[in-house]
């Protein structure tokens, strides 16, 4: 078997997982123009943009004699549950002769899940499966722990050297081979970064702006039009809803606490019914970012995606009652970067603007 | 000597520059056409400045560029400001309509609604998707009648009856104005038609459900046609304002914001001085291929020599210029950054772990982690079980 996977955020993590498990693993391509080109062509038109861009990463994978695909499912209404199987027809269609393995949750049936995880095990022995998930998860939570500090020092930082140490940190995870190497990059990496721990400025002068949205737009930069740099750019700290630790969570990892629970019931109050996707769960980040003090939201909504298309229209009234300015952004390959770059500028002007009054 | 504050606008459709003083008066006004060249126009737009101007006795000292063209335009004059046509607009307004509640702006290529409370912009939306809505609309629909857009107000006040266009998309709404031609309505009607199908847009589209308060301010280049003010004060029933300077409004507001951005910093503005006028510029860029980002950098030299590299995420590329004209922004940016450095050199304590930080979302389950170990334990033995017993059933066993 030659196994790859979608591009989606710090990629490490799935590569040393089917590593770990014996694998043949081949690095997919990050999306770029052509990439995104070759997925639109090939994609139904009013399929939504994420799948759009597996497409293309995948048509990409073919020219490299991969033969398995792994992927994610999807549960409720969102049609990310189809995904594999009009992937696997799409591929058809042009000849290649591809098999898609869809990792559903667990939590919602545990005997696919075995299943799957059974095929994709391969030699290795379940304990050996559970060490490897574990070491897997330390690797994601250090990532985002990473990426988290990343994401406030951007801000009053020079750009380039914070992503600089964060590229940097990314490569050296490739080489990781156990535990303690992990502890170690960490605290390497932490210890430079805690170096510019100095030019936080005081707890009122900052700004934070929570990014709720549907999780591929959230977590690619590469198709999010760099939002979460934008942000930074004028001094605003960003935190996601989403990181990729909470998708192995909760498609992966079987031995989490409840906190994610806890934040998609607060979201119950606008959206009662699961109706796929994260809608509901973004309603609850939402929420949840005004109660840490958050001083505004930005929603990414992938053009075509139904669950964040309800939760758009229910954030007008989170808005107003929670009182947290909501700019929603609908993201697609026509997205140009410099309207995205004036409403970004704009609705954070706006939030700053609230503060201080001005000398005319 | 009397203090300017210059403001350029590089919008789709125009280019507008003015000058104010300290008292916010304009003492320069030029809005022209972008015919697609915004750095030869700014370029003659300076040149005219000069000219009008006795520039012995006022002083630039501050430069704010704004409109969709900015990033450019603010390297090419040494920008001390960049910001947002957003934010511009409302500033201006406000200043001149302290008591706004709502402005309308419509300019070339986009449209967009600022809520105001207090003076302070507190809501905003602008057209997502197409054309409809904007000011390239009527453009294309006055030259379609073979009216000059300048006398397409009027003519649409001249209207006797009410005739509804379709005007979501520019070509279904030319095939739709066709098929009324054809029912014998006449071209004002036409015309007035039009204005409320562009109205009627807007408020579908950027308005939705928010509940509009006054005073009402338009401003944009469309602004100029009374039809379509006319048309608003019809669908909100109330008065609609055109400030006087309408037109160059987004300038007005970013020089504004550039003297408060000086009087603030303290320093002396950035502007590369009138010589730019005679200078050559010219813009270069390059796809990265040193990593998986494959970066867009954009270079802009003038007369052979590089004032501005952008684009490129690691900083490589931006970091190998040590210019003097770079945007304020990023001036300050590297001075917090070399601030940044010396804290480095003093903290050479390597063999400090940082901290841990046991962030509560990260807690594992104990009670679960301990449960499913047991459980794949017990596989582990059913499998082995069942592999002594029916060697031959090993391959179904792996692949279910």
């Amino acid at each position: 078997m030659r196994l790859s996977f979608p591009y989606m955020g710090p990629t490490i993590v799935y590569k040393k997982l089917l590593e770990l498990l014996g694998h043949d693993v081949v690095m997919p391509p990050k999306p770029n123009k052509e990439i995104i080109d070759l997925g639109v062509k090939y994609s139904p038109e009013f399929a939504c943009f994420p799948f759009k861009v597996i497409t293309g990463i995948y048509l990409k994978l073919m020219e490299k004699w991969v033969d398995t695909l792994v992927t994610s499912g999807g549960h409720g209404p969102c049609r990310a549950g189809y995904f594999g199987e009009v992937h696997k027809k799409i591929l058809q269609d042009l000849g290649y002769d591809v098999e898609i393995i869809v990792i559903d949750s667990p939590h919602d049936d545990y005997k696919y899940f075995y299943e799957v995880i059974k095929r994709l095990k391969g030699d290795s022995s379940w304990l050996q499966v559970g060490r490897v998930i574990k070491t897997v998860y330390q690797l994601t939570k250090v990532l985002d722990e990473i990426e988290k500090k990343v994401e406030i020092l951007r801000a009053y930082n020079d750009k380039g050297t914070i992503n600089r140490i964060w590229m940097d940190a990314q490569e050296e995870f490739y080489q990781i081979k156990n535990t303690a190497d992990i502890k170690r990059i960490k605290n390497k990496y932490l210890n430079k970064l805690a170096k510019f721990d100095k030019s936080i400025p005081a707890e009122a002068e900052r700004y934070r702006i929570g990014i709720i949205g549907e999780i591929y737009v959230v977590l690619e930069q590469s198709i999010n039009n760099q939002i979460e740099e934008k942000v930074n750019r004028f001094g605003f700290e960003v935190e996601r809803s989403q990181y990729l630790t909470d998708w192995i969570r909760e498609n992966i990892f079987p031995f989490t606490g409840k906190d994610l629970e806890e934040i998609e019931k607060k979201g119950e109050e606008f959206i009662e019914a699961d109706i796929g996707g994260h809608a509901r769960s973004n309603m609850g980040h939402a929420i949840d970012f005004k109660e840490k003090g958050f001083d505004g939201i930005i929603h990414l909504k992938p053009f075509g995606c139904l669950p964040e298309l309800v939760s758009q229209s229910v954030a007008d009234d989170l808005s107003e009652k929670y009182e947290i300015p909501v700019l929603s952004i609908t993201i697609d390959e026509q997205t140009a970067d410099a309207n995205v770059l004036t409403r970004v500028e704009a609705f954070l002007d706006m939030i700053k603007e609230k503060d201080y009054r001005e000398v005319m | 000597m009397t203090n300017l504050y210059l403001g350029v606008d590089i919008g789709s459709v125009s280019i507008n520059i003015v000058a104010i003083d300290e008292e916010n008066e304009l003492a320069f006004k030029l809005y022209t056409r972008n015919s697609g060249n915004p750095i030869e126009l700014v370029k003659e737009g300076l040149t005219k400045f000069k000219e009008e101007i006795e520039l012995e006795e006022y002083k630039i000292r501050g430069v704010g560029v704004t409109g969709s063209g900015r990033q450019l335009i603010a390297y090419v004059l040494g920008a001390d400001t960049v910001k947002n046509e957003i934010t511009a607009h409302a500033r201006a307004s406000t200043y001149y309509h302290p008591e706004a509640g709502t402005i309308f702006e419509i300019g070339g290529q986009d449209s967009k609604l600022i809520i105001v409370e207090d003076g302070i912009a507190v809501d905003f939306a602008m057209n997502t998707v197409c054309a409809a809505g904007t000011g390239s609309f009527l453009d294309h629909q006055a030259e379609r009648l073979g009216v000059p857009i300048e006398e397409f107000g009027e003519l649409a006040l001249e209207a006797d009856r009410d005739v509804r266009i379709a005007g979501r998309c520019t070509v279904f709404a030319e095939s739709d104005m066709i098929s009324k031609q054809q029912y014998g309505f006449t071209k004002p009607e036409i015309i007035n038609g039009l204005s409320e199908a562009l109205v009627r847009n807007y408020m579908n589209n950027l308005v939705r459900n928010r509940v509009l308060e006054g005073e009402y301010i338009f401003q944009g280049g469309v602004a100029a046609n009374i039809g379509i003010k006319a048309a608003f004060e019809e669908e909100i029933g109330a008065e609609v304002i055109v400030p006087e300077h309408h037109d160059v409004m987004g300038a007005i507001g970013i020089a504004m914001l550039a003297k408060r951005d000086v009087k603030r910093s303290g320093q002396e503005s950035s502007f590369r001085g009138f010589d730019l006028t005679r200078q050559e510029f010219e813009t270069t860029s390059f796809e990265c291929e040193d990593c998986a980002n494959n970066c867009e950098v954009i270079k802009v030299i003038a007369d052979g020599k590089i004032i501005a590299v952008t684009g490129d995420r690691c900083g490589k590329w931006s970091a190998s210029l040590i210019g003097d004209s770079a945007a304020a922004e990023s001036r300050s940016r590297n001075k917090e950054n070399t601030a940044a450095r010396t804290a480095e050199e003093e903290n050479k304590d390597f063999n400090k772990t940082a901290e841990e930080l046991e962030v509560d979302l990260y807690k594992i389950d104990p009670e679960k982690e301990k449960q499913v170990m047991k459980e794949l334990e017990e596989l582990e033995e059913q499998e082995e079980e069942l592999e002594d017993s029916d060697t031959d059933d090993k391959e179904d066993n792996v692949y279910v």
